[in-house]
């Protein structure tokens, strides 16, 4: 089970140790809804962790699945020593997961089993908030200055670094950096709705309305 | 519930997603977003628009163009052709001018697009005079200490700056007068002693300091030293030279864009009116 032999102290923990806590423990004794939260829980997390480390889109979801499982495996089988150390112990996973696909190692999931009853892993609300985002990040873009814009694409499409982005664009390394910054402060605000609620607070260009 | 308001994210997220966020610190940053939904939604609305942009076309920018160079014989031609202009031009407003040339008020001039709308010149005394000063924006620009990991800032600045969000203006010039010219705050040391400058009303010696720093081409102050000089040219009763300014800093897109976009509707108003009422309009007040 959890390991955990005087029990977890549930009162003094905070709401998401307490979230992970119970989890552990539900998903150790078999709970099949536990798994279900578990994998509304995680699965966001550990796609932006993963799309962040492998910059790959398509790897980051076939890792995705892995990691869901592998680590749902674990729980069950009761490998977590310390119930409150569940996001620790996702995340020691997922990079365990992503370090094996770069060292190339033929790997499976540890639990080799792949069970039938896992949850069904394609969460529709996390879909449908991905959905949103992609669309709000599309107007976002739609409205982006064209310099913001290529500063922001050569930024996080190429990977490209501000003194490179300098020379391409002709452009002061120092004006590159403040402009990113700007640019990147005004589509977070944009997607995430926050403009939205901030009257007029959310013109991204120079455009005379 | 979370506590944080994503400042975290604001700090890492970006290094996060290039990779150039050291290990340790990336490593603790994943901690914390596992656990914070607010810096979760801000690396996930980055990573949406990293995605969207890979799925668009390369934004080509125009390259800034040199002109062809002229072959020899054209190029003596244009010399000689561009002469002639100049002395007819002279020539011509001498003859024809009422009154003597008044002296050039822009000393700022980079070719932009926003530089093609009207801004009309008027140094005769304004109707409205007491509107267009009262427009002016003379309060002290805000300071935000740099979040720069492992870089110490100069004392003399930290000093200067502190006295600065006193509002000790003073104390601020003393101590920022200082600065190094060589040390990575001496721009900024100059603009907020610029800024001070203009807040005790030493207009004249405010736009020295923001022209200088002007004149050293773009710069992360580039916006605000506009948005200033033109502060300073509505204090002093110049609409036109401060819509001018006004059109330079929106085109800059920065973060006062919107806060000199409104500002410069009104300063348009103004110049409209007083257009009106210099040709004697009847409905002009």
């Amino acid at each position: 089970m959890s390991g955990e032999q005087n029990g977890p102290d549930l009162s003094l923990a905070e709401p998401e140790a307490r979230e992970s806590i119970r989890l552990a423990l539900a998903i150790g004794s078999g709970d099949r809804a536990a798994e279900r939260d578990f994998a509304l829980r995680y699965l966001p997390r550990v796609r932006a962790m993963l799309l962040a480390r492998s910059r790959n889109a398509d790897l980051a979801s076939d890792l995705l699945q892995d990691v869901m499982i592998e680590s749902i495996c674990a729980l069950r089988r009761g490998q977590l020593r310390e119930a409150s150390k569940l996001t620790a112990f996702v995340l020691a996973i997922a990079r365990n997961v992503l370090n094996s696909h770069y060292r190339g190692a033929a790997r499976q999931p540890e639990s080799l089993e792949f069970p039938d009853d896992l949850p069904d892993l394609a969460s529709a609300p996390d879909r449908m908030e991905a959905e949103q985002r992609k669309t709000m990040a599309m107007k976002a873009i739609t409205v982006l200055d064209p310099t913001d814009k290529a500063i922001l694409q050569l930024t996080l499409v190429e990977g490209l670094k501000p003194g490179i982005i300098a020379q391409k664009l002709r452009l002061n390394p120092d004006v590159v950096r403040q402009r990113k910054l700007r640019a990147t402060r005004r589509v977070v605000e944009f997607v995430s709705g926050q403009s939205q609620n901030a009257p007029g607070s959310h013109s991204l260009t120079g455009k005379v309305p | 519930m979370t506590t944080c308001i994503g400042t975290p994210a604001e700090e890492n997220a970006l290094a996060y997603i290039e990779g150039t966020l050291p290990e340790i610190e990336a490593e603790r940053f994943e901690e914390h977003y596992f656990e914070c939904p607010v810096c979760l939604a801000y690396l996930q609305a980055i990573q949406a628009v990293g995605q969207e942009l890979a799925h668009e076309p390369a934004v080509r920018l125009e390259p800034v163009r040199r002109k062809p160079a002229l072959a020899w014989p054209a190029l003596v031609w244009a010399l000689g052709a561009a002469a002639a202009l100049l002395v007819i031009g002279v020539a011509g407003i001498r003859f024809f001018a009422p009154h003597p040339a008044q002296p050039s008020q822009a000393q700022l001039a980079p070719a932009t697009p926003a530089q093609t709308a009207p801004a009309p010149k008027s140094t005769r005394p304004l109707p409205a005079q007491q509107t267009a000063m009262e427009l002016a924006d003379l309060a002290l620009p805000a300071f935000e200490a740099p979040n720069l990991r492992g870089a110490g800032v100069e004392a003399n600045f930290e000093e200067g700056m502190s006295a600065y969000g006193r509002g000790d203006c003073q104390a601020a010039l003393s101590a920022l007068a200082r600065v190094s010219p060589q040390d990575l705050a001496a721009r900024q040391a100059q603009f907020f002693s610029a800024a001070c400058r203009m807040h005790k009303g030493d207009l004249a010696a405010a736009a020295a300091g923001l022209h200088k720093i002007a004149d050293e081409g773009d710069s992360p102050e580039q916006e605000s030293v506009l948005y200033y000089l033109a502060q300073i040219a509505l204090a002093r009763n110049d609409p036109a030279t401060a819509h001018r300014l006004l059109l330079h800093s929106i085109a800059l897109k920065g973060d006062l864009e919107r806060r000199a976009r409104v500002e410069d509707q009104k300063v348009l108003a103004l110049i409209n009116r007083d257009r009106e009422a210099g040709t004697g309009s009847p409905d002009a007040k």
